[in-house]
């Protein structure tokens, strides 16, 4: 055994050829909080790679007349004043393959599942420019996220990024998992970039995703709570370089950034060490960019292009519901709709606590399915016009027998949009549920029979509505036969529902 | 007003005493003196010299060279460096000192500004510990 292992070094060290060449050095002058000042490095790029004598890296982020401010990507304690820094002429990049799925990484794509190293002979730099006009499509397929509140009234396509943006213990996370969990044979890969987070908590949430199987299609990126900065700051670049290569491969990718509000803090932190002028809440002048920039890469590519789409569903926790804070706005302005969370939602029960008049998909619509669009088209009027009547008849009784149906049938709307957690559903099961709802099958139900009735409803209109299932699920298509058959499947579980 | 950095100053010194000998030179220079001290500057002292010494190579086409060997090397190796080094920077001058080091245990280490070329075992070796790690 021993000569085995003499036999595999020999091996090795004669595989090894020692590279000589000029290197472009500098001394730290200071080291402080993650941040090196550094000497010499002439010739050095922004966002260039160096290295530290314990093999430490860093990013040139500052580059000033005489020194250079570095951003230390990992342990900082054991850099001194004095210390050699090379240049590596390389502009930070991470590794990228397909055996990364299933795998959780950090925020230089370095593998801290213990489960060993990943194979990989291609790195994407982690800072690219987001893919020009001439190569991109219109957003036309829908992400099924499984969740009805979002899928019949916020739609989301693929290629677009939707903000979710709420308090905190409202669900925010709870949306992204659930989406995560739904892309099962969808085609689609999820990568989710973890930032600033309690590793308790993204451990819970990977143990969550092996069991749902998720984690044969997803890949983990995380910059803990308990890492520097610099750490948060990269992590969404990474993830979305990882995305990348896969949307390279003509792969529709599905990105959670969870949370962007404290990337940006993260992002102020480095730059008020590194003495950038402080502005508005005391983020650099450049916190737009830092995540315009970020957004920007996802997209939906050409069949010209390769194809392939990066879907991004960026997260900002706001502050007793203060959507109009620098951040929030900032990205609000950035992306493609937003799903507004409530905490006064969510602690009346209504789970997933979305706010559906807040909330909204700009271009999400046009990739919503046929069967979708037409039983969802009056929903969210529906609901909205239901909030403001369920306020004004909470001052008077005698309410007339239109207003009085319309509450009815909105409170039966809110009942059915309710879902609890890890539970998508999928698409054409909410057709059918949809289509009884505002065709009016279950205005004499009883609201505390709704889920009931629900699920009753799925498992017969399974069983009697063939065609309409086929129709809708293979062929995306709605037929009047179909909704025939699912009208008169409705009726018949009513029947005996009631009975 | 903008911040006058230790180049500034530098800078400022070399063009007031260029050309400059003797007396005129020594007033010149107490003069600068004087300044830094009005300026409270006289903490970066160090760092002015350094880049007054740096205006003063680039002008006089001075190169600076740091070799450091494992044992001492020859005469005539110190002069074929030299020239290798003189060619390799089109310089008029260079200026090289000359160190030993045992921990380098062989080959040596060529420092000429922030370019540095590192041919010494220590360095392989380090090569080699990597390139083992990752291999893994």
């Amino acid at each position: 055994m021993p000569n085995h292992i003499v036999e595999n070094l020999r091996k090795e060290i004669e595989n090894f050829k020692a590279v000589l060449k000029v290197e472009k050095t500098g001394n730290v002058l200071e080291v402080f909080d993650g941040i090196a000042k550094v000497s010499g490095l002439s010739d050095i790029k922004s966002s260039e790679m160096v290295t530290f004598p314990n093999s430490e890296t860093g990013v040139a982020l500052n580059l000033e007349e005489d020194v250079v401010g570095v951003i230390i990507l990992g342990d900082f304690s054991k850099i001194k004043e004095g210390d050699v820094v090379k240049a590596t002429g390389r502009i930070l990049e991470v590794p990228v393959s397909d055996s990364i799925i299933g795998r959780v990484v950090n925020a230089i794509g370095e593998p801290i599942d213990g489960k060993g190293a990943i194979k990989s002979n291609k790195t994407y730099p982690i800072e690219k420019v987001a893919p020009g006009v001439i190569t991109r499509e219109s957003v036309s397929v829908p992400v099924a996220t499984g969740i009805k509140a979002i899928d019949a009234i916020i739609p989301i396509g693929r290629g677009q990024r939707e903000l979710i943006i709420g308090d905190r213990q409202t669900g925010k996370t709870a949306i992204a998992i659930d989406a995560i969990l739904n892309q099962k044979g969808q085609n689609m890969i999820c990568v989710y970039v973890s930032i600033g987070q309690k590793d308790s908590k993204l451990r819970k949430l990977q143990a969550r995703l092996e069991e749902g199987g998720a984690m044969d299609y997803t890949v983990i990126v995380s910059a803990g709570a308990s890492e520097s900065s610099a750490l948060s700051y990269i992590a969404p670049y990474t993830g979305v370089s990882i995305a990348e290569y896969f949307m390279d491969q003509g792969k529709d990718v599905l990105i959670i950034y969870d949370d962007l509000s404290k990337h940006a803090v993260a992002y102020r932190e480095i730059s008020l060490l590194l003495r950038r002028p402080p502005g508005r809440e005391a983020y650099p002048g450049d916190v737009f960019y830092l995540h315009s920039r970020l957004l920007e890469r996802a997209c939906r590519r050409n069949a010209k292009y390769g194809g392939g789409s990066i879907t991004a569903l960026p997260i900002i926790e706001t502050q007793a519901g203060d959507i109009s804070a620098y951040i929030p706005t900032n990205v609000i302005s950035i992306t493609d709709g937003q799903i507004f969370l409530e905490t006064d939602l969510f602690y009346k029960g209504i789970r997933p606590a979305v706010n559906v008049g807040s909330s909204v998909s700009r271009v999400g619509s046009s990739a919503q399915i046929k069967a979708m669009k037409k039983v969802a088209g009056t929903l969210k009027l529906d609901l909205a016009q239901f909030r403001e009547l369920e306020a004004f008849a909470q001052f008077g009784s005698d309410l007339d027998d239109s207003t009085k149906r319309q509450i009815e049938r909105g409170k039966r709307a809110v009942e059915v949009l309710k879902q609890p957690q890890y539970s998508p559903v999928k698409t054409e099961h909410q057709v059918a549920v949809l289509y009884a709802l505002v065709k009016g099958f279950m205005d004499d139900v009883p609201v505390d029979k709704i889920k009931e009735f629900e699920r009753g409803l799925i498992e017969y209109s399974e069983r009697n509505a063939k065609t309409f299932y086929k129709e809708v699920t293979e062929s995306k298509i709605w037929t009047d036969k179909g909704e025939e058959q699912l009208k008169k499947a409705i009726g018949d579980f009513k029947e005996s529902f009631n009975k | 007003m903008a911040k006058i950095s230790p180049k500034n100053i530098a800078k400022a010194v070399y063009d007031a005493t260029e050309g400059k000998s003797g007396q005129d030179l020594a007033f010149t220079l107490k003069r600068s003196v004087v300044m830094l001290h009005k300026k409270r500057m006289l903490g970066k002292a160090d760092e002015i010299l350094n880049a007054l010494q740096d205006i003063f190579d680039k002008k006089t086409g001075t190169v600076r060279m740091k070799v450091t060997t494992a044992k001492g090397i020859g005469y005539g190796e110190k002069n074929r460096l030299e020239h290798e080094v003189k060619e390799r920077f089109k310089a008029q001058h260079v200026k090289s000192e000359f160190f030993e080091d045992q921990e380098l245990l062989g080959g040596m280490r060529i420092e000429v500004g922030d370019e540095v070329l590192d041919t010494t075992y220590k360095n392989k070796l380090h090569q080699l510990e990597r390139f083992l790690i990752q291999g893994k």
